[in-house]
């Protein structure tokens, strides 16, 4: 699991979907994340980690590659942004709905 | 696991299960463009949420209750224990 500063999350999620465009699937998983990077100590050790409460963990993987990044409060904002122009763009294979159309109405000659 | 008929009802569903332990819920989203679908699975590991479309329009309040989950996530929260002014 490689994980990635925010710009480079997102340059590597754009190669996913682009490389799944064919057969495939690309999996994002978000997630609350504390900021602990050791295990949790067993019963009568001290826990001695200060949770933070300001992050998030976001993962992302087409089946074989995997990757992930964290984001705190502070660029929650920027990311949010591009991530979202992101799947926008590239989750465009799915049906649009028009079935406003009157299709009835063809030119009577 | 019960995949959800409309979106309304879903993303009360997902942000009710958020609110009750952050720390447990995660989103899933699984995308397949090759089928035209989507998945998304709001759980913490003991109920299930799920929501499967192939519309369009959906992509834009999937990606807005995502966008809406993350923000939550890293505000610090200082509900439960409202703001007394003493």
């Amino acid at each position: 699991m490689v994980l990635l500063e925010n710009d480079s999350f997102l340059t590597e999620l754009t190669r996913l979907f682009q490389k799944c465009r064919s057969s495939g699937s690309v999996v994002i998983t978000l997630k609350k994340y504390d900021g602990r990077t050791k295990p949790t100590p067993r019963k009568g050790n001290p826990d001695t980690f200060e949770p933070s409460d300001n992050k998030c963990l976001i993962r992302a993987s087409e089946g074989k590659k995997k990757i992930s990044t964290v984001v705190n409060t502070k660029e929650v904002i920027k990311f949010q942004m591009a991530y979202s122009n992101l799947l926008r763009a590239h989750m465009d294979g799915l049906k649009k709905k028009d079935k406003k159309s009157k299709s009835k109405k063809t030119k009577a000659t | 696991m019960p995949y959800y008929q409309t979106w309304e009802e879903f993303s009360r569903a997902a942000e009710k299960l958020y609110l009750t332990d952050p720390m447990k819920v995660r989103v899933v989203l699984k995308y397949r463009h090759c089928d035209g679908n989507l998945c998304i699975k709001v759980t913490d590991n003991a109920v299930c949420l799920q929501y499967k479309t192939d519309q369009a329009q959906d992509v834009k309040k999937i990606e807005k209750l995502h966008g809406k989950l993350m923000r939550l996530m890293v505000s610090k929260e200082t509900h439960s224990g409202s703001m007394d002014t003493d």
